[in-house]
């Protein structure tokens, strides 16, 4: 087993562990995530309590589990809503050039301007503070990076004889475009994709730190490591459980995210 | 051995190999170059002659390991010399001329501050001696204006110029060796031999020694003393330049020598009927860059060019960069739009039936690394050519696909195989088998195996043409290389700045050239005969600038 393939199965594993975890949350935790319980405060992980308990006496691990539904569907959708968007965006604009081109890219350019999250928050004004408006804000602002990649990759790729050959064989610019043209995109994309994912989980934190997030008592990973952060003192668990648990994810997509460009490209095989 | 001291350069069994794997690149190559002697090492890609001549300046790529053997450098072995002793040696003593002429200048430093810097490093001169010294270079390298030219940046230059300030920049410092690595290999054939002359010229002016390598063996031939032949990293034959070209001893040599390309039969073509393609009047203006308020100036790549190419008939269309010929062939099948001008297929125009054109007309590009999508095997390449046709059914189409792979020699399991598992070679046959996989009626061909070595271009150039029998479609075969031209047309077109300057039959026009630029690029090449050793005998045609060297001479340094 060589050290590509290596680490494709562990981002693989982490990944499949995370939907299991996922899905069992929606059927069933150890404990009620909603409960309210005084006696059992901040206690620290124990046999009952695994990963301990919140300020309010709510079980971590039961959290974390219902958690990591909310927070892998925004992950997902969003990555889904930009990867999608910004590459339809990205190819138009990188192949039809020309003022189509110019007004695309002034828009992009003028979105790109806005740090990432003060957009989302502007956007979450709009549509307000849910899960799809997350969704639907962060979407919008990761496409203009998709978009600006794509197109880059789109304005070198086209300059290449293969399409310049498609053209000659009486082949149309749409077939051209998707048959040609974007398979061989899927490199960058993948690998902005796979690390969109990421931050799209760590915005949805932030977003929840600023009370713009999916709103309590509902738990995402995100809103629970931003509520651990008083009792970072007495309680450490509290923020480290759903750290841990983003940072796991991140590097299970990224591994999963390198090992599938290598698998998706055919100049990667026989080179060991 | 004695003679090592009179040798400017002795290298002794060298070898070169892999580091991690063992494999040895290089393997027991011995050479001598004495001091003011032109010496070229000829070779395919992979024979490792650019690697055995890094090591003389001890630029070895990473990766690679010293594996044995010494090199001597007045009578000094190099490799194992210190760092400081080295970068005395490098540009002080041993200059070195890349091949591309593109990269090889820093594109964010003056050509002033540039050709400043070996003298800095190697030669103490006060300023105001430096510039003089610069200035005088300059010149007789040929700039017009070398005062101006120390202030310019490279991108100002043409590669031909940009390779002529390199060499000024090496020869600045009069080193005692030059190796210069296939530099002219990226110029079209004229400027290809100005810069050559010159290098000649310069380096006899000033007794340095010359290590030329090349793949190109005509060349080499026409300005070295010796040569060194080398083959998959082993020296398989060194002699005299004369010596080996009419009795070349071992059998590659005489496989390069007979993949040469020599003049091909003459074949009747029927001129009586419609052409077959016909470009007539064909003007193309490329609009100039646009700012805000102005529309820039158009610049007009072709002035109303016509050529018929009649049915069966392969027409060349040469001419040096900047002649417009790939712009007229990229016109024809309709990757450029014409500006003016008409092209008719068949007697019809072609844009009564788009269709049927696109259907007859297909085209073969020059680099077959970036023609074939990467993505796609080779086997999906060929039966996406077929896609469009219409009347053929799925399993017609994939049996066809499969049958013309065969046909270029591609058959088996070379299917299932993606482009980059191919050679360079092989991939061009990729793109003859989609060009040829609709049986089109008409082909054009953009330089399609300047990028192949010499054997591999032998092999290519007679699948085309026996495809081109079979098949008999008409062919617009451009190239800047007149000895490919001379091989397979049977008409040749000669353009120049976006005219055509000279056209006719191919032994009229090689034979009996009447116009100043054809015979300027057919002084490049060398005119080539087959004795019966195997050898040939090469034959310099005259070129209009030096009426007083006799035919059948070359220029050649005594030593």
């Amino acid at each position: 087993m060589n050290r590509f393939t290596f680490n494709g199965v562990i981002g693989g594993t982490i990944i499949a562990l995370l939907f299991v975890v996922a899905a069992t949350g929606l059927l069933w935790t150890p404990f009620d995530p909603m409960t309210l319980s005084f006696t059992a405060r901040l206690a620290p992980p124990s046999g009952l309590h695994l990963l301990g308990t919140d300020e309010f006496g709510r079980d971590v691990l039961s959290r974390i589990m219902v958690g990591a539904r909310a927070s892998v569907w925004i992950g997902v959708a969003t990555v889904c809503f930009a990867v999608v968007a910004g590459t339809l965006i990205g190819l138009l604009s990188g192949y039809a050039r020309g003022w189509i081109d110019s007004v695309i890219m002034a828009f992009n350019n003028a979105l790109l301007a806005f740090p990432g999250i003060l957009l989302a928050l502007g956007l979450l004004a709009v549509f307000g503070a849910n899960q799809y408006g997350i969704i639907f804000a962060l979407g919008i602002a990761y496409t203009p990076s998709m978009a600006r990649i794509v197109r880059g990759a789109v304005l070198s790729l086209r300059e290449k004889e293969f399409i310049e050959a498609s053209k000659i064989m009486g082949n149309s610019e749409f077939y051209t475009m998707f048959r040609h043209v974007l398979p061989n995109c899927l490199a960058p994309i993948t690998v902005l994709g796979t690390s969109m994912f990421g931050w799209a989980i760590l915005s949805e934190s932030a977003l929840s730190f600023l009370g713009l997030g999916v709103p309590p008592p509902a738990p995402t990973w995100g809103n629970m490591l931003a509520a651990g952060r008083p009792f970072i003192e007495q309680a450490a668990w509290l923020g480290f459980f759903p750290g841990l648990c983003i940072a796991l994810t991140l590097l299970g997509i990224n591994l999963l995210g390198d090992a599938l460009r290598d698998k998706l490209d055919p100049r990667m095989k026989g080179l060991k | 051995m004695s003679d090592q001291k009179q040798q400017l350069l002795s290298v002794r069994d060298l070898s070169l190999s892999v580091a991690h794997s063992g494999t040895s690149v290089v393997k027991n190559v011995s050479f001598d170059v004495a001091p003011g002697e032109i010496v070229g090492i000829v070779g395919e890609s992979g024979s490792g002659k650019t690697l055995a001549t890094r090591a003389i300046i001890a630029l070895i790529p990473p990766g690679i390991r010293h594996a044995g053997g010494s090199i001597f450098y007045k009578g000094k072995d190099v490799l194992k010399a210190k760092d400081g002793a080295l970068r005395q040696l490098r540009g002080g003593e041993i200059g070195v001329v890349f091949q591309e002429p593109m990269t090889s200048l820093n594109p964010s430093m003056t050509i002033g501050r540039q050709l400043e810097e070996g003298l800095v490093l190697h030669k103490k001169q006060g300023p105001s001696e430096r510039r003089e010294n610069i200035l005088r270079m300059l010149t007789r390298v040929g700039l017009k204006d070398p005062a101006g030219a120390l202030a310019a940046y490279p991108h100002e230059f043409s590669g031909g110029m940009r390779q002529r300030i390199m060499l000024a920049s090496v020869m600045l410092l009069k080193p005692a060796l030059l190796i210069a690595d296939e530099p002219t290999t990226a110029l079209d054939a004229v400027i290809q031999r100005d810069v050559m002359e010159l290098m000649v010229e310069l380096t006899r002016a000033e007794g340095t020694a010359v290590l030329l390598i090349s793949h190109d063996l005509p060349m080499v031939a026409r300005y070295t003393n010796r040569f060194v032949v080398m083959e998959r990293g082993v020296v398989v034959e060194q002699g005299t330049t004369g010596e080996i070209l009419t009795r070349p001893a071992h059998p590659y040599t005489r496989k390069l020598l007979s993949s040469l390309p020599f003049r091909g039969d003459v074949r009747c073509i029927d001129k009586v009927k419609a052409p077959m393609v016909s470009a007539r009047d064909i003007i193309v203006d490329f609009p100039g860059r646009k700012s805000l308020f102005k529309k820039g100036l158009a610049k007009r790549a072709l002035h109303g060019v016509s050529v018929d190419i009649h049915v069966g008939e392969v027409v060349a269309l040469v001419g040096g960069s900047g002649s417009g010929k790939t712009t007229l062939g990229r016109t024809i099948a309709g990757l450029v739009q014409e500006s003016s001008g008409e092209i008719l297929f068949q007697g019809k125009s072609r844009k009564s039936d788009w269709f049927d054109y696109r259907m007859n007309c297909q085209m073969v590009f020059q680099d077959p690394y970036s023609s074939l999508d990467p993505r796609m095997t080779i086997f999906a390449l060929v039966e996406e050519a077929l896609r469009l046709v219409p009347d053929l059914t799925a399993t017609e189409k994939k049996k066809r696909a499969l049958d013309t792979l065969e046909e270029v020699g591609l058959g088996g399991n070379f299917a299932d195989r993606y482009p980059h598992q191919l050679s360079g070679g092989q991939r061009q046959r990729v793109a003859i088998a989609r060009a040829i996989a609709r049986r089109p009626k008409f082909l054009i061909a953009d330089e399609p195996v300047s990028a192949l070595d010499v054997t591999v271009r032998a092999q290519v150039l007679e699948l085309f043409s026996n495809l081109q029998k079979r098949y008999g479609f008409s062919c617009l075969f451009i190239s800047h290389d007149l000895g490919v031209v001379e091989q397979v047309s049977d008409r040749v077109i000669v353009m120049q700045d976006g005219r055509i300057v000279e056209q006719g039959d191919r032994d009229t026009i090689f034979d009996n050239p009447k116009n100043a630029y054809t015979r300027k690029l057919l002084s490049a090449i060398p005119a080539l005969d087959l004795n019966g050793s195997g050898g040939v005998a090469l034959k310099w045609r005259l070129d209009p600038r030096d009426d007083e060297i006799p035919n059948n001479q070359t220029r050649r340094v005594e030593p």
